[in-house]
């Protein structure tokens, strides 16, 4: 028993300490002063600065439009990149595609980030919200594809030709079997992709330009001036709106664990 | 058989493929062959081998990561393994992947204001009596940082491969009369180490190339491969010197990958 | 002779050098059950799913009503499918499964609700409409995939391996009530098992494959009395095959004796195999037996006792009987002449219909 206490104490520390300096951030936001020391006093003034920052305000609009539209853009074609991954019947051209697949979700940040500058220098790209919206919606992709995968390699083969079989034709199999099936994982790799676009902040330093900014390289060059609380603020929101896409994303796994289970239980072959 | 449905947006992501997989790499290695005024050459290489800075940088790269992964490792394995033992394991892991949804600026942010002179950590040293220290822009500050953000991502696969473990195989182990520290060597750490090389790969590799925070808590110092591949494509616009650092950052992933592939399936 | 409503002539499928079905020839007739019965591996399926419309065949053509369908795809086949593993539809429930088929034609909302309440009322799962599959246990689900596929109303039912997956008591009520769906219905009903008793018991007429051909085919009586081969023999329940030499019509040899038989239409002397049922063989007292065997094992078997011996020319037989034996003791074994199946080697099946047939018309 006494075993256990110190696990219990370790682990009580880890998450300590995984959590302080989030939560520091979250409570200077309420400091009246202008440091993240010696907190003077509650006050909500750096929301007041960040809510009427003209700037701050087009970037989290710009940030979120980015992140929406290139997740909507990546979730379509991924998921048929999915479907068509999976109607491969050749083994080796399908290992072949999965790893060029993969190649853009293990390569560092910077490397994506550089390759796509030269791409769309070449190609003759201006820099700016097309760049970006570009490069989100590529390396989201990979991250669709991923999360749709499972869901199809675990969908029972004799369903599509049941449908078949009871006069669907590709399409009705298609809308009516196959996509609702693999509906879970289609919005887990959406809402995926709307974090890592929302989390990015390597590839996009890379390929915006000067006119155009999302809130990371906001936050980037404001924390290279040294402190500002009104960023402390906007990280209290920003985490706030995490909490409540991982509260999404979390209801969605879960209802997809709970079909898998429903799903195997059927044995299958 | 029937034919394939092909699909419109099926074609989109064979496109993708081509344009943002294939394309980009190919690009990024012509351009390491590139001097400054877009000659064909191999003087990027010649300078990145023979110049010390540059190998002395990717050495300290190198070390850095293998720090740093060392340290999360060391720091998410009785974690994982504790997690893992809990009864509401998922829940736990939730705690453990929600940091790691805020945005990773804003957490390096934080540590500005942990680590500066006047601040929180340095008033913890002086109430213990330790004194001030400077903090920010050293080595440790980088390392502390990066291991902050790095630790997730090492205690998730590591907690999925120990939840992965057959509990009854541990039964089975002491019911062999195994005692519980040769149950752990035995069997729970060579079943988690595919968690370990996974995890290894997720922490050692970002590591390389994290270059935000090595500007913002490791001072102006270019101490990553991805400082210097950020540096040359953004700030001194001699992309085929970047470019080649970038081949040379590829390498190494490709190598790490290499080495920590899982071996009982002859990589996968 | 009626016309049929599924002909095969000369299908042969090919999955690159491997030869799955070879050159098959079958009639399936309105009306009634048909059961494939072979081992995994035989090609039964590839019959079923060529039929289904999910292959198209390498070879010869496929007749549906006389009409050639080797190229209409499943969903333009008046055929439906009960999967293997129901392939029931998670995301909907029962009725939505059951008129998944209807939907797609466009049905009215009354006709279909109408349909799914008699089908799920023939399947004996009335009320069940709402539920959802996963609230549904093997042997339900089972139901509904039988009412899913006959609600397309198809004038042939394929039926791949559906009771498979369910357990020993279960799987005998789904047997009565399959025989008994189809005999109310009137429609065809083709049929895919590796077990042979389920085979015997709801069957009109049975194929038994083997290697992608079709070695027999008969109602299960003939196939269970005239076995054409050492296969089917040794496939078709518990049989004691020895050798044996056909001395003439009706007089066979075998364990060192002669013996009176019915068999006839073959060369004099011609080797054979010799085919009795362990349970058309009896233990009698020494002197009223044809043979004398020795008792090796016995065990008991509930109904009967299952009971090995080997004769002096040491052939194992095995026997059921219903009396219990003395082991290492030694008793007659009586047999009658009707008993004894005889098998020529490698004859074909049309040379073995046409030599029945003959014989047939002798006695």
């Amino acid at each position: 028993m006494k075993h256990f206490k110190l696990s219990y104490v370790y682990l009580a520390v880890v998450f300590l300490l995984m959590y302080l300096p989030i939560l520091y951030l979250v409570f200077y936001s309420f400091n009246a002063g202008d440091y993240m020391n010696h907190f003077s006093g509650f006050s909500l003034r750096h929301y007041q600065d960040l809510f009427s920052d003209y700037r701050i305000l087009e970037i989290l609009a710009n940030t979120f439009i980015i992140a929406l539209l290139s997740s909507l853009v990546a979730t379509l074609v991924g998921t048929f990149g999915a479907i068509g991954i999976h109607g491969l019947k050749h083994k080796g051209l399908k290992n072949m595609v999965l790893s060029l697949n993969n190649i853009l979700i293990v390569s560092p940040d910077v490397i994506i980030g550089a390759s796509f500058l030269i791409l769309f220098t070449i190609v003759g790209l201006r820099l700016g919200f097309m760049s970006v919206l570009l490069a989100h919606i590529a390396f989201s992709i990979p991250i669709v594809v991923l999360m749709v995968l499972p869901r199809l390699n675990e969908m029972n083969p004799a369903l599509v030709d049941a449908a078949r079989d009871l006069g669907a034709n590709q399409r009705q199999v298609l809308s009516r079997v196959v996509l609702p099936y693999i509906w879970p994982g289609v919005l887990a790799g959406f809402f995926m992709a709307i974090t890592y676009s929302l989390d990015d902040f390597a590839v996009t330093f890379f390929v915006t330009g000067n006119g155009f900014s999302t809130l990371s390289v906001e936050i980037y060059s404001r924390a290279r001036q040294g402190i500002d609380l009104s960023i402390n603020a906007l990280s209290t929101v920003m985490f706030l709106i995490s909490l409540a896409l991982v509260l999404v994303y979390y209801v969605l796994t879960m209802r997809q664990i709970k079909q898998k289970q429903v799903g195997s239980s059927k044995g299958g072959k | 058989m029937r034919k394939q449905n092909t699909n419109a947006f099926t074609v989109l992501y064979y496109a993708w493929i081509i344009l943002f997989v294939i394309l980009p790499v190919l690009l990024l290695l012509f351009e390491s062959f590139k001097n400054i005024n877009g000659q064909f050459t191999l003087g990027n290489y010649r300078s990145f081998f023979e110049s010390g800075t540059y190998l002395r940088m990717t050495f300290n790269s190198v070390f850095f990561a293998i720090v740093v992964t060392l340290i999360t490792l060391l720091i998410s394995y009785p974690m994982a393994f504790i997690m893992s033992r809990l009864k509401h394991a998922q829940f736990w892991l939730l705690l453990v992947i929600l940091p790691t949804w805020v945005n990773l600026l804003l957490k390096a942010y934080a540590f500005i204001g942990l680590f500066a002179k006047q601040g929180t950590v340095n008033d913890f040293l002086t109430f213990i009596g330790i004194g001030p220290q400077q903090l920010m822009f050293t080595n440790t500050a980088f390392i502390t940082v990066a291991a902050y953000i790095e630790i997730p991502f090492m205690i998730m696969p590591i907690f999925n491969s120990l939840v992965e473990i057959d509990q009854s195989l541990i039964n089975a182990a002491r019911d062999l009369g195994a005692t519980q520290a040769q149950t752990m060597r035995k069997v729970v750490i060579p079943l988690s180490m595919n968690g370990v090389r996974a995890g290894i790969q997720a922490v050692f590799i970002p590591t390389l190339s994290l270059f935000m925070i090595t500007r913002l808590i490791g001072g102006n110092r270019v101490i990553t491969l991805g400082t210097a591949i950020e540096e040359h494509f953004l700030v001194t616009q001699n992309w085929g010197m970047g470019a080649t650092i970038g081949i040379v950052l590829i390498v190494a992933m490709v190598i790490t990958m290499y080495l920590t592939r899982d071996r009982k399936q002859g990589g996968k | 002779m009626a016309q049929p409503i599924i002909e095969f002539k000369n299908v042969a499928m090919q999955y690159g050098e491997t030869e799955v079905l070879k050159s098959i020839d079958l009639e399936i007739e309105q009306g009634k059950f048909y059961t494939l019965l072979g081992s995994s591996g035989s090609g039964k399926t590839t019959i079923l799913r060529l039929m289904a419309g999910f292959l198209t065949p390498t070879g010869g053509d496929i007749l549906f009503n006389g009409e050639r369908i080797n190229d209409v795809p499943p969903e333009r086949r008046r055929i439906n499918t009960v999967f293997q593993n129901y392939a029931l539809f998670p995301n909907m429930n029962v009725a939505e499964n059951v008129s998944f088929g209807m939907a797609l034609k466009g049905k009215s909302k009354t006709e279909m609700k109408a349909k799914v309440a008699e089908m799920l009322d023939l399947v004996k799962l009335s009320g069940y409409e709402d539920r959802e599959i996963s609230e549904l246990s093997g042997g339900q689900q089972q139901r509904v995939a039988i009412a899913r596929a006959l609600a397309n109303e198809p004038e042939v039912l394929l039926l791949d391996e559906p009771l498979s997956a369910l357990d020993y008591k279960l799987r005998k009520t789904m047997q009565y009530e399959l025989r008994a769906i189809q005999q109310r219905l009137g429609i065809t009903f083709v049929f895919v098992t590796h077990d042979q008793e389920e085979a015997l018991a709801m069957s009109d007429w049975i194929f038994v494959m083997n290697d992608g051909k079709i070695l027999q085919n008969g109602t299960p009586v003939d196939i269970y009395d005239e076995p054409i081969n050492h296969f089917v023999a040794e496939f078709i329940g518990e049989s004691n095959i020895v050798p044996g030499v056909m001395r003439k019509d009706y007089l066979v040899s075998f364990a060192g004796k002669d013996f009176e038989n019915v068999d006839g239409g073959m060369r004099p002397n011609e080797p054979v195999e010799v085919v009795l049922r362990p349970e058309d063989l009896d233990l009698v007292p020494i002197d009223e037996g044809k043979l004398v065997v020795t008792i090796d094992t016995e065990s008991f078997r509930g109904d009967y006792y299952e009971i090995t011996a080997h004769d002096d020319d040491n052939n194992h037989w095995q026997i059921q009987a219903t009396n219990q034996a003395e082991i290492g003791k030694r008793y007659g074994m009586y047999f009658d002449p009707e008993d004894i199946h005889i098998m020529r080697l490698n004859e074909s099946e049309a040379a073995f219909d046409a030599r029945l047939e003959q014989y047939d018309e002798e006695s």
